[in-house]
């Protein structure tokens, strides 16, 4: 039976797209299209709904559960962070609070909660480097184990934060990735049996010079990142099911499920939730907050310690106590029935990442920064995950619609879909000025002959501002 | 039980006019920017303080205060203008957008809240299909904000274009809706709406007597030697509903009845300028473009006499006409052609009027004319109609007189101070409704 118990939550808030979509003024500056393309006031107006009833009451509880001695491992999304920042600078000091306590690990995560790891492996390596640089400037605690977004996971995700350099990351316990596996091990991907022919490294990996490529390996871990499965019916039991009442279980007390957890078979159960569980998935008086109070006693009355993910790496992995789990290329998520296709199994999903990948690629190519950063807000998981319910009906295409904005729905359904669509286009549309071929050819018009420039800007008397005063009466 | 003593005043209430157009040159493509801005400026100089937003020139500051303070124009989607520089209507979706998006709360933050702390209704009037959807939104949230019942909400039809894109249900529901004229009124009803009666309104400065000197002189060029030789004048966009064809057949039929006629016009830019010139010619009327650069009165008529040759049927006046020297040609001309085929209000005509010309009208919005008593009202589409009257006015010298001084006592009932008692008192019949106490 499992003696640990490590318990991760995630803290992240969507940068949700301006819907009807806003039409973009050719040539508009890039703030101007950020406007265009996000809501920020319904952003701020749902960020400060889940702070009041989430965030504030949710991390003083926790605050409190780790000063009696419980430890918790916490992600925070950028896009979360960067919401607090603008509008609620308190929330974020209570935040600092408590990543800041000793019981308390930081988690990576990825840091837009995008699919940049569908579109482009090596900058999604960076990026999550730049992530864990960012997590530390805020926090003062750099991330050693992380997650991804939705905890996706697969053999290229995994090489991806091997090459970023983390020591673990989570995956979801799904049946069709462990197989015959135990979700309570600590599992690795890493593979460092000696290939039966060999593969010559190269020298330049080998070399004490400091390579130029910065997506070059860190080399000072003897192993490749840990992975701490989430145990899928346990974290659901409290994340998804605690306040339905039709559950054959409702209601769940903090007695039995702890009684639930010490009777787990293997070395420890890692559990994972949404932070916004507390208060905002289950409200305050579905009686969530004094579940979470009470379940530390109750756990320790049966002998089930809290641990951190950097716990449990040390404890087993150190002493090799880790086992080989073969990750499938496809990726697997904590979301609906633990495969991509949650994100991308219908037409206007797949249409909405055509275009994520099409913005990006025109991002590129304009070589401008912030552009590349739009399309990565782009790129959010969020802008799927919000239509899984076109065209389907069940307990997946329950939660999706309930992640949709109400204002939304009054575009109907398609409407919803077409709009969105249209945010990619306009957002492609007002980035072609900034293609750097473009703007060579504006700069050489600009510096060339006076004649020219005239001409194109000249507007007859006629056609100008004074004809309309008077002729249109 | 209604309790309603006060009575709306610069005290107790304060305006918001919600527009496209507005009293920049870049503002304004017709009569719509100049209803609101003659509307905005009396009100504000009959002591309500006044709040015009509108899409402003972007090259101009964001507010300006006119009228000792009273009347604040709010240049809106300045940002947007910057991008689309010709005109209002340039660039209109991504203004609209901008326009539904930030009114409202600009309405609620920075007008609605602080007149609530002075104790003020505010009056919100929305103009045109362009602000409906804005008139919705901030009644919405002004009714989020618990502050709904103090403001009163109207909304404008001017103009019957893109009434499509009207919500015309949840319109109807967040603002009573008025239009200019009994015509717009009965064809309003088609959407499912009756709405209230406001008409249009002139400012004072257009009963100011026209200069006499100015006026002789322009019939003196008009008549090109030929004292029998008629001035007929017309003004307004190259639109079909504008009846030009039907205007220049007239000329054409006068001409070859043995009555010449010159006739200037006022066109736009619009394509349908080229089918009208080009039909004049057909039909053997000689053209004569007129060109200038922003000229004064005086200029005007010096271009055109540097301009004139022998026998010219048609004088293309293709330049920015000053206020002064149209109501200089409104009074000179034998009648001015406002025989539009469909006329939500009809300011021209009533312009003319204000200037003692004769305003020949369509039959549609122009609810204030009666024909041959102080106007030429046509009824249909037939040249010949037109023909007819204007040999009548002809063989009667006595009637011009009478209908042009007829035409200007009308004119004063639709000055603007005249528009905004019937607004304030339908307002205050609102205002009881909305059970709101007026201090």
């Amino acid at each position: 039976m499992v003696a640990d118990l490590a318990i991760y939550t995630v803290v992240h808030q969507p940068r949700r797209l301006k819907l009807p979509a806003q039409p973009i003024p050719r040539g508009a500056s890039i703030p101007e299209i950020y406007h265009c393309v996000f809501d920020e006031r319904m952003n701020e107006r749902y960020f400060r709904k889940v702070a009041q009833y989430c965030y504030y009451p949710a991390t003083r509880m926790f605050l409190d559960l780790v000063r009696k001695g419980m430890r918790l491992s916490i992600g925070f999304s950028l896009s979360l962070l960067h919401q607090a920042e603008q509008w609620d600078p308190v929330l974020i000091d209570l935040f600092r609070e408590l990543v800041a306590e000793e019981n308390v690990e930081i988690i990576g995560v990825e840091p837009y909660h995008s699919f940049l790891f569908l579109l482009d492996t090596p900058t999604f390596v960076m990026r999550m480097r730049w992530m864990a640089d960012e997590l530390e400037r805020i926090f003062g605690k750099r991330p050693t184990v992380t997650d991804t977004t939705e905890m996706c996971m697969s053999a290229t995700i995994y090489d991806a934060l091997d090459t970023a350099g983390f020591t673990g990351a989570l995956l979801d316990g799904r049946d069709w990735v462990m197989g015959w596996r135990e979700r309570t091990h600590l599992y690795t991907y890493s593979d460092e049996e000696p290939y039966p022919q060999g593969i010559q490294t190269p020298r330049s990996l080998v070399s004490n010079r400091q390579s130029a490529n910065r997506l070059a390996a860190k080399s000072d871990r003897e192993q490749g990142p840990y992975l701490l499965v989430r145990h899928l019916d346990l974290s659901d039991d409290v994340g998804y099911r605690f306040s339905n009442r039709d559950w054959s279980r409702y209601p769940l007390f903090a007695d039995t499920y702890a009684e639930w957890i010490a009777n787990t078979w293997g070395d420890f159960v890692f559990l994972g939730w949404d932070f916004e569980t507390f208060g905002e998935h289950h409200r305050v008086d579905s009686g969530i907050f004094d579940f979470m109070r009470a379940l530390p006693e109750e756990l320790a009355r049966r002998g089930v310690t809290f641990r951190t993910p950097g716990d449990l790496i040390e404890q087993y992995g150190k002493s090799g106590c880790a086992y080989h789990l073969p990750l499938p290329i496809d990726p697997t998520t904590w979301a609906g029935q633990g495969g991509i296709e949650f994100f991308l199994g219908n037409d206007a999903q797949k249409h909405i990442f055509q275009l994520m990948g099409q913005v990006y690629g025109l991002a590129r190519l304009t070589e401008n920064p912030d552009l590349l950063d739009l399309a990565i807000w782009l790129a959010q998981s969020d802008n799927l995950h919000l239509i899984q319910w076109f065209g389907r009906y069940g307990p997946e295409a329950e939660v999706s619609s309930y992640f949709t904005p109400d204002e939304w729905w009054s575009l109907g359904p398609n409407g919803i879909i077409y709009e969105q669509q249209q945010v990619y286009k306009n957002a492609m549309y007002a980035m072609e000025p900034y293609l750097p071929v473009r703007l060579m050819r504006q700069a050489r018009r600009k510096n060339g002959t006076r004649t020219y420039r005239r001409q194109s800007e000249w507007i007859p008397p006629d056609q100008g501002y004074a004809a309309r005063h008077i002729d249109l009466k | 039980m209604i309790d309603q003593e006060g009575a709306i005043s610069p005290d107790n209430t304060l305006f918001v006019l919600l527009c496209f157009e507005g009293p920049d040159v870049y503002s304004t493509a017709g009569g719509l920017g100049t209803r609101v801005s003659e509307l905005g400026e009396a009100l504000a100089q009959l002591g309500y303080t006044t709040h015009l937003i509108f899409i402003g020139d972007p090259y101009k500051p964001s507010t300006e205060e006119r009228v000792g303070g009273r009347l604040i124009l709010k240049r809106w989607s300045q940002w947007v203008s910057k991008y689309y520089l010709n005109g209002v209507y340039d660039g209109e979706e991504q203004k609209l957008y901008d326009y539904n998006e930030s009114v409202p709360y600009h309405i609620y933050n920075e007008i609605m809240r602080p007149a609530m702390e002075q104790d003020k209704m505010v009056v919100i009037m929305g103009e045109d299909w362009h602000t409906a959807e804005a008139m919705s939104r901030t009644s919405d949230l002004l009714f989020w904000f618990g502050v709904r019942h103090k403001a009163l909400m109207l909304w404008n039809l001017n103009s019957l274009m893109s009434l499509h894109r009207i919500n015309w249900g949840r319109l109807n529901y967040v603002a009573t809706i008025t239009t200019v004229s009994k015509y717009m009124k009965h064809r309003m009803w088609g959407y499912g709406v009756n709405p209230l009666v406001i008409p249009n309104g002139i400012p004072k400065r257009h009963l100011t007597p026209v200069d006499p000197a100015a006026v002789t002189k322009l019939r003196e060029l008009a008549q090109q030697g030929d004292p029998r030789r008629q001035l007929l004048f017309k003004i307004g966009r190259f639109d079909p509903d504008k009846r030009w064809m039907m205007a220049v057949e007239a000329v054409a039929r006068l001409k070859y009845s043995g009555y010449p006629v010159t006739l200037f016009v006022r066109g736009g830019i619009e394509p349908h300028g080229a089918d009208v010139l080009r039909h004049a010619y057909n039909i053997g009327l000689t053209v004569q473009d007129v060109v200038a650069k922003r000229p004064s009165p005086e200029q005007c008529l010096e271009v055109i006499q540097h301009t004139s040759s022998p026998n010219i049927d048609i004088y293309n006046l293709r330049f920015f006409l000053p206020e002064e020297f149209v109501r200089t040609t409104y009074n000179a001309a034998d009648a001015t052609l406002a025989n539009s085929g469909h006329e939500p209000f009809g300011l021209v005509a009533l312009e003319v009027m204000a200037a003692e010309g004769i305003a020949v009208t369509g039959s549609t919005g122009e609810d204030y004319a009666i024909s041959l008593e102080n106007a030429i009202v046509t009824e249909t589409d037939d040249p010949d109609e037109i023909v007819g009257y204007l040999l009548h006015l002809r063989r009667h010298p006595e009637e011009q007189k009478r209908i042009r001084c007829a035409g200007r006592n009308t004119a004063e009932q639709f000055l603007w101070d005249q528009v905004i008692e019937n607004l304030v008192s339908k307002l205050e019949f609102l205002a009881r409704k909305q059970n709101i106490q007026l201090s």
